[in-house]
């Protein structure tokens, strides 16, 4: 299978590594930080209750598509995109553009990549994977979680592809259909910037930014009642571990790669504070990884009493006041 | 984090860590994944305790075999409606061990399709294994 003519790349997120393969392969020399960062990918969301999930949860992105459709916007990239009612339609289009040598991205419910292991999989229709051929009944997949290419049976994709419920992918494809000769990466920066501070900072709503992030501290102390049981409890709080580290980040929940793109950023803008700030983040970043190894080391000793969970709530609090800060001073250097 | 932190020996679970090199720049390494390498005994424990559990619900006729895989699966009474594409009062029902004999072979075949799992591994849950330290019925 590594011989099959498509350049497979692990990447720390699905979305980000998705398009960051396709435009790798359709020849635009452009890394995955750069793609999170200009598509205002850095976020903060809390969700306390939801109808979707059985226990409350947090996200550290942006809203799923918008990585693609924000990088679409900022760099003049034209993605082809489609969305089908009935599977067998959905199926037939993606062999037909597989016929045509198009790799293209698909929208799945994590749960059906039977390549990965067990433990990993969970019901979530926002995993994006490439397609990049099909052999026999199974199709070849670039999953940016997967060191190497890997093969899925045509009925896992295809359950995949049109699984429902909340953010149900309905067949949802993209590949890229035009990539501009000429890039302005520096106006697009900015602009990707820009709109990461407001989302961070003035979004008015008490769950996303900054604000969710205080929300998060202030609600931990709640998560007991959500559980079953002790065990079900430092499952959720272990949890916490997973989402900021292994859910596809790049680590510390995507603190990590915001440096990078900082510090790349700060070549291409010719900005030397941005150096500084990008050193800054990435030890937001290790105060980030702090509370994920706190979070999986008090959830597998169960010391979950009210004292420790307050303890992880201050941790967040401090995490909330250093992003304040920095995502402040992030706003300021864009003048 | 600097690159020699960043290094975890776990080949099961491969995942991308934004590390700063030692020239400096903050760049991609292919590493293994903490959680996995130092408590996945402690989920895998969690997770075989609350199989046994539900298994001992399904069996002493609290719950149906559909509520079994709702929880093992975490998902919502909405999401899985929304999945099966069952109505939500309908489902409500199906998760009830005394409604579960009047469920459709077709409506079963929707359950386990989102479950990813087949019609006979739901109907197995209701077999009584002699093998199985979590049978309640056993001895009796």
């Amino acid at each position: 299978m590594s011989t099959f003519p498509y350049k497979h790349k692990m990447a720390a997120h699905c979305e980000s590594g998705a398009v960051t393969s396709l435009l790798n392969n359709a020849g635009l020399d452009i890394t995955e930080p750069l793609v999170f960062g200009i598509s205002s990918g850095i976020f903060f969301g809390y969700f306390h209750k939801m109808k979707s999930f059985t226990f409350p949860t947090f996200i550290v992105r942006n809203k799923p598509g918008s990585i693609r459709d924000n990088l679409a916007k900022r760099l003049g990239i034209k993605f082809h995109t489609e969305q089908f009612h009935a599977p067998d339609e959905g199926m037939k289009r993606l062999d037909e553009l597989l016929e045509k040598n198009i790799p293209v991205a698909v929208q799945v419910d994590f749960f059906y990549m039977d390549y990965l292991p067990e433990w990993e999989r969970v019901h979530i229709n926002v995993h994006f994977i490439v397609v990049v051929g099909k052999a026999g009944s199974k199709y070849i997949i670039s999953d940016s979680y997967f060191p190497n290419l890997v093969e899925l049976e045509t009925a896992s994709l295809r359950k995949a592809r049109f699984a429902g419920g909340s953010m149900s992918p309905k067949g949802f494809l993209f590949y890229p259909e035009s990539i501009p000769k000429e890039i302005d990466y520096k106006k697009a920066i900015l602009k990707g910037t820009k709109k990461a501070c407001f989302n961070m900072l003035k979004i008015p709503l008490p769950f996303l930014g900054i604000k969710g992030i205080r929300m998060f501290a202030k609600k931990i102390v709640e998560w007991p009642s959500f559980a079953r049981d002790m065990e079900h409890l430092s499952h959720e709080i272990m949890k916490i571990n997973i989402l900021l580290e292994d859910q596809g980040t790049g680590g510390a929940g995507f603190r990590f790669m915001y440096a990078s793109f900082l510090q790349q950023g700060s070549v291409i803008l010719g900005k030397p504070e941005w150096g500084e700030l990008s050193k800054e983040m990435m030890e937001i970043g290790d105060g980030w990884r702090e509370i994920s190894l706190f979070a999986s080391r008090i959830g597998k000793n169960r010391e979950l009493g009210t004292d420790r969970l307050k303890e992880l709530g201050n941790m967040l609090i401090g995490r909330a006041d250093v992003e304040e800060r920095f995502f402040r001073r992030l706003k300021n250097s864009l003048n | 984090m600097k690159e020699k932190d960043g290094f975890i020996d776990c080949p099961q679970q491969q995942v991308i860590l934004y590390v700063e090199k030692e020239d400096g720049k903050y760049e991609p390494m292919q590493t293994g994944s903490y959680i996995t390498k130092n408590f996945l005994d402690d989920y895998e424990m969690k997770r075989r305790h609350l199989e046994e559990s539900l298994k001992r619900q399904v069996l002493s006729c609290e719950v149906s075999p559909i509520y079994y895989y709702m929880v093992l699966e975490d998902l919502t009474l909405s999401e899985l409606s929304a999945r099966a594409g069952i109505r939500k009062g309908k489902l409500k029902k199906h998760l009830e061990a005394s409604h579960f004999n009047a469920i459709s072979q077709k409506t079963l075949q929707l359950y386990a399709d989102v479950f990813n799992i087949t019609v006979l591994d739901i109907l197995n849950l209701l077999t009584v294994n002699t093998d199985d330290s979590t049978n309640t019925n056993t001895g009796s």
